[in-house]
Formats: structure tokens, C-alpha cells, sequence
């Protein structure tokens, strides 16, 4: 591995608590990670340049509201609480009756999603194939090489 | 910048690419025409079969949220517009849709010899077994245990590898999408096509447009970056809905059409998953063969076979934490439906604008559609365990995986209710965003006569799904085609008045 992708928003405080809501969201396991992984946050990060200003904004200032609004569930930070608090307030915002908290959820549920099972090293996990074309080349070589693990992430 | 031409139209879908193969005629004869498309121009080559690299085809990424976020649409945004992300399936508007549109001058018998000239123009076929993959045999199987209707889903297919990554671009160039069939018809007709360019305004034949660079791995276009004027004797707006509609609110139309943005509809749809017991790898194979229409009359909704990714297919679960790793775990055994409901057009349902200009998609889900999509999912899982499924995934269930036999037929559709509806949490989605711009009679009632015309502006036409007064109720593309090539027949048919 020898390429480095250097994080261009998911830093410092958004980058663990992006890191803790992806594993809940995909719990880590003895044999499989889950989805807060640094691999995870580069594929999440890349996609995040091609997005709208606003929206990438309102994602990034939601992971710091996340880490706030812990301490109602917990008594403290998200990322300082327990695993069973941070499930608790997962799945608060997922039925919140404030719809933009609700869509909150479901945005981040979403980049989480996408930052681990868009990956060639998940593929396996869940029995899927992979493309029938895997050695046609895209125009930006940093997205397959964050797919594939050929690139370290840092901050 | 400034340019000129005799006619431009705004998009190449199914739209856009009728239109511009309508007018070939007068390409040849010396008529300046140009295509202008807001996306990138990518060629078959291009299509990685990577959800994360082709991302770059659609309108916000797959994922354009209406304003109160209780659907996404997915729309592309390249030349061949939604027919490069599309699968193919092929349905002429029903009558009794038609009859309903009301529409001065059009009717089947004018529609009729149209969709047969189209649909051997691009090839449509009805499948045979020969592309039938495990996911559509077992619903047509478990359908037939149910004693229901099955038909099959005619394609437009030809050369079809049956790679299963349609919605991602067809790197075998089997769908014969516009950009497979009319745009290189085009292109080799003289006609221009200007990649990159977003139309931000229409006014008195001319037309305001930005052309950007092209993404990397795309063709260029052959305009600089930069504002654009081109002025036109006439526009033909074919960016689909929402695009059409907001274009045609930026241009001020919205005072004097008071429909304009109105009746937008979105066919709401829900992908549902059951898991087989073995391997059915629904990932290969062509995706859609069959659909039921056993509910569409009594309870507004088709139910059709579907195959989506990794990523996406995470969205529509609706699960998360070990409960979705678990079932991610068995996506080689998914099986896959996806439930489109015929939504009600509704005034108060419309494309509005935001303070940049751009749309807004005001809509609400009606109760009608709620309990239409309820009712789905019951038959849906029905589906599942009759077709041998051991478990269904149903968002509006009191618990979302539920095993075969845990609850009594009987009870599913009081298991799958509507109290568990929460909008934003259910995962619905469109992929046949419709109105905005509808036909029929005047400015009272419509934004076009029923030849695509806008009221009052003779210069101005409309050629896509925002003309449809309501729901198609069935997948679009064929209706829009056919309704663009009514737009180009007027065209040609009085070009000796307005080239003059």
C-alpha cells in the first residue's frame, strides 16, 4: 500500500464521531469489521467532494449535533458513551418526530452504508461477485483504490 | 458566447433523443439543430459496474430528496439522460390512462402506430426463458402457486449480455437507450450535441445556458466553459421532470400559466426483499422479466421483479446495526421486488424553486398511497413464501424480518399496517418522476395544448414525462417517446412557416 488518501472533511472531532456511528450502524465483529473504519471514512470522504456545498455542510455539522445530543442519551459525548446509549439515540433519530433529525439519520445511515459495502474486501462477506468488468478502469483512479484497499487513510 | 440555430432542444432522454431523431429530416436539409444536455457525455466504455464510480450518472448521486425528504428520485444526468440508467422496461400508456388524461387531440389511435414505429426502431422484444435468472423464475412460480396473473415485461434489448448492471450503464450497449439509437443518429445527421451545458432560462427564442467542463473520462463537448446565449426559432424542452418545469419557472412562465410546477407525481416505489434458502445470485441475469397487474386496478399498484447493488439495496432494507449486517450477509439469496404505485395527481403536489432557482420538489404521500404500498407489501411477502422464501423484509411490518409461518396469511396485512409508516423512515423511492407541465386544453387548465405547445408561445415546446397530465401508471419511457415524436411531427410539419 503505498498510495495515501489524506481526509479532506472527515477530520479530527467529525472523523470519530463519524467512526463511532458507523459501528453501530455496521457493528464490528471478531472475523469482519464494521463500518467505522479509516478505509470506510476515505470512500465516505472521496464522495463527499461531489456533493452540494450545503448538503455536505449540514452532514458534516449533523456528526457534531450527534455528538452533542449524546449526553441526553448517556450522559456524555456519543463517542464517550456506552454501546447501548449510542443504539438508544440511533434509534431515536430514526423515528424522531423532528423530520430533519429523522433525515439526518438516514443521510449518515447512508454515507456509512456506502463507505463499507461499496468495498472490494466486504464483497466476500455477503456473497456478492463483484462486477463482471473488474479491470475496467474509471477516471479517477483514488475511488478504485479506495474500493479496492490500495490506499492508506490518514487525517 | 453567443449561438445560433433553427431548433434546440434542452436534454437527450427519451425525451430529448425522440425529439432530435424526429427532426433528422431536417438536419439533412440543412436545419441548424442542437441538443443540449446538463451531464456529462460517457459512452458504454465508460460504465465501470462500481456503484460508487457510476454514481456520476444520476442527479444527485441516485438520491434528488423531495423537500420534506420522504422520497428520493433517481434521474440521470448524462447524454441518453434517464434511458443510460434505465432497464428497459417497455409499456405503452394503458388506454383507460389515456382516456382519463383527457387530452385535446390525443388518443390511442394516434399513439398506437407511434409506439409500433418506436418499438422496432429500438427493439423491443418479449424475453424469453433464456433470460429468466433464479429471482424472476421464483416469482413467477410463486405468483402461479397464488393463483395470480403474471405477465411479462417486454425490453428493449439487442445484444444483450445479460450482465445485470443496468441501472449503472450498460457497458454491452444492449439497452437500446437514446444513447445507444437516436443520439448517434443524430450526431451523424449534422445534429450538435453539447454535453455539460444546464439551461438556466427560455425567453422569446432564445435560450441561457452554462456549459462546464467535462468530468474527467467523459467526451468534451464542443463549446468553451461559460454563459451561453442561443438564440432559436424554436425550443423544445425535454429536460424531464423536475428539470422541464423548473426551467420554464426561472423563464417567469409561472404567472401566466398557473399549472406550471402543478400535478407532479413520482410513481412511489418500494423495493422489498425476501431470502431464499440457497444461492439465487439475483446480481447476474437480466433483472426484470415478470410483473403482476392482479392489484393495480383495485389497489393502485404494480408489482414487478428488481434487482439493485450492495449500497443501494442497504437503503431499501430499512435496517440497520446487526440486524442489517446479518441480512446483508445473505444477499446472494435475496429476492427482489420492487412495488410502484399509481399516485394521484394533486394541484398542491409541485415543483417549486429554491432562492438559487433551483427545484424544489414539494410532495406529500397520500394516505392512498399509503395504504396502497401497505397493501404491496403484504402481497409481497405473500409472493416470498409462496416462491419458497424463509424470510421477508417489510419495512411496514411490526418486525421488519419476519420468518415464514411466523405470521398466519391471514394476519399479514394487519402485521404490515400503516402505523408503522413513518415517512422518511420508510425507504421509497421513484425513478419516474412525472407533470409539472401538463397537457390539455388552455392556461387555465395546462401548461401545453396536446401537440406539446406551451400556451402562448408559439416558439416554445415541451417533450417529456412533465407533460403527462397523471400518472402514467406504468414505467414512462415508451409514453414519453412517443409524446416527443408528436412534438417532432409538428416541428417538421410547419417548418416551411417558422424557418422562413
Amino acid at each position: 500500500m503505498s498510495d495515501v488518501y489524506r481526509l479532506e472533511y472527515l477530520r479530527g472531532r467529525k472523523l470519530k464521531v463519524f467512526l463511532a456511528v458507523a459501528d453501530r450502524i455496521i457493528p464490528p465483529e471478531p472475523d469482519c469489521p464494521g463500518g467505522g473504519t479509516m478505509a470506510a471514512a476515505g470512500v465516505v470522504d472521496w464522495a463527499m467532494r461531489r456533493i452540494d456545498d450545503s448538503l455536505r455542510k449540514q452532514l458534516l455539522g449533523l456528526l457534531l449535533g450527534v455528538e452533542v445530543l449524546g449526553i441526553f442519551f448517556g450522559g456524555l459525548p456519543f463517542t464517550m458513551n456506552g454501546d447501548g446509549a449510542k443504539d438508544r439515540q440511533l434509534r431515536w433519530m430514526e423515528s424522531c418526530p423532528i423530520p430533519p433529525l429523522r433525515m439526518g439519520f438516514f443521510g449518515l445511515k447512508s454515507y456509512v452504508c456506502m463507505g463499507y459495502y461499496t468495498r472490494e474486501d466486504v464483497w466476500p462477506t455477503i456473497n456478492y461477485g463483484g462486477p463482471l468488468l473488474p479491470e475496467r478502469q474509471y477516471a479517477d483512479p483514488v475511488a478504485r483504490k479506495l474500493c479496492s484497499g490500495e490506499m492508506e487513510v490518514t487525517q | 458566447m453567443t449561438r445560433e440555430y433553427d431548433v434546440v432542444v434542452v436534454g437527450s432522454g427519451a425525451g430529448g433523443g425522440a425529439v432530435a431523431d424526429r427532426l433528422i429530416p431536417l438536419a439533412k436539409k440543412g436545419a441548424k439543430i442542437a441538443v443540449l444536455e446538463a451531464g456529462p457525455h460517457f459512452t458504454k466504455e465508460d460504465f465501470t459496474q462500481r456503484e460508487l464510480e457510476m454514481m456520476g450518472l444520476f442527479w444527485y448521486g441516485g438520491a434528488w430528496p423531495l423537500k420534506n425528504g420522504s422520497i428520493t428520485l433517481a434521474a440521470g444526468k448524462a447524454v441518453g439522460g434517464s434511458t443510460v440508467v434505465y432497464t428497459g422496461v417497455t409499456f405503452r400508456v394503458p388506454d383507460e390512462v389515456l382516456e382519463d388524461w383527457a387530452v385535446p387531440e390525443l388518443d390511442s389511435s394516434d399513439l398506437a402506430p407511434r409506439f409500433d414505429r418506436i418499438e422496432k426502431d429500438i427493439n423491443v422484444i418479449t424475453p424469453g426463458e433464456d433470460m429468466v435468472n433464479d429471482n424472476n423464475r421464483l416469482f413467477k412460480e410463486g405468483c402461479e402457486k397464488l393463483g395470480w396473473p403474471v405477465e411479462t415485461i417486454r425490453l428493449n434489448l439487442k445484444g444483450c449480455d445479460q450482465n445485470g448492471y443496468c441501472n449503472l450503464g450498460c457497458a454491452a450497449g444492449g439497452k437500446r437507450g437514446t444513447l445507444e439509437v437516436q443520439i448517434p443518429r443524430a450526431i451523424e445527421a449534422g445534429i450538435d450535441i453539447i454535453p455539460n451545458c444546464e439551461v438556466e432560462r427560455v425567453a422569446g427564442g432564445k435560450v441561457y445556458a452554462r456549459v462546464t467542463e467535462a468530468p474527467d473520462g467523459s467526451r468534451p463537448g464542443p463549446w468553451p466553459a461559460g454563459g451561453v446565449e442561443i438564440g432559436a426559432r424554436r425550443v423544445v424542452l425535454a429536460a424531464g421532470s423536475p428539470g422541464t418545469p423548473a426551467i420554464l419557472l426561472r423563464s417567469g412562465f409561472g404567472s401566466s400559466l398557473k399549472t406550471l410546477g402543478q400535478y407532479f407525481t413520482v410513481h412511489p416505489a418500494l423495493t422489498v426483499y425476501g431470502v431464499y434458502p440457497g444461492p439465487i445470485k439475483n446480481y447476474r441475469g437480466f433483472p426484470k422479466t415478470y410483473y403482476t397487474p392482479k392489484f393495480s386496478d383495485s389497489h393502485g399498484h404494480y408489482i414487478e421483479t428488481a434487482f439493485y447493488y450492495p449500497f443501494v439495496s442497504t437503503k431499501h432494507l430499512g435496517l440497520w446495526g446487526m440486524e442489517l449486517k446479518n441480512t446483508m450477509k445473505q444477499y446472494d439469496r435475496f429476492m427482489t421486488m420492487i412495488i410502484l404505485n399509481h399516485d394521484e395527481a394533486l394541484p398542491t403536489n409541485r415543483i417549486e424553486l429554491d432562492k438559487k432557482g433551483r427545484p424544489v420538489l414539494n410532495y406529500k404521500i397520500s394516505e392512498a398511497t399509503v395504504e396502497s404500498l401497505c397493501h404491496a407489501q403484504a402481497q409481497a411477502a405473500r409472493i416470498f413464501f409462496a416462491a419458497g422464501c424463509e424470510k421477508a423484509i417489510m419495512p411496514c411490518a411490526d418486525r421488519k424480518v419476519f420468518k415464514k409461518g411466523e405470521v398466519a396469511d391471514e394476519d399479514l396485512e394487519k402485521f404490515i399496517d400503516k402505523r408503522n409508516f413513518i415517512p422518511i423512515k420508510m425507504p421509497l423511492s421513484s425513478a419516474h418522476p412525472q407533470g409539472g407541465a401538463r397537457m390539455g386544453r388552455d392556461e387555465r387548465d395546462s401548461v401545453t395544448d396536446g401537440w406539446g405547445k406551451v400556451h402562448g408561445q408559439d416558439w416554445l415546446y415541451v417533450a417529456d414525462a412533465s407533460l403527462f397530465p397523471k400518472s402514467s401508471h406504468v414505467n414512462p419511457y415508451l409514453t414519453i417517446m412517443a409524446l416527443a415524436d408528436r412534438v417532432g411531427q409538428r416541428l417538421v410539419e410547419t417548418s416551411d412557416e417558422w424557418s422562413a
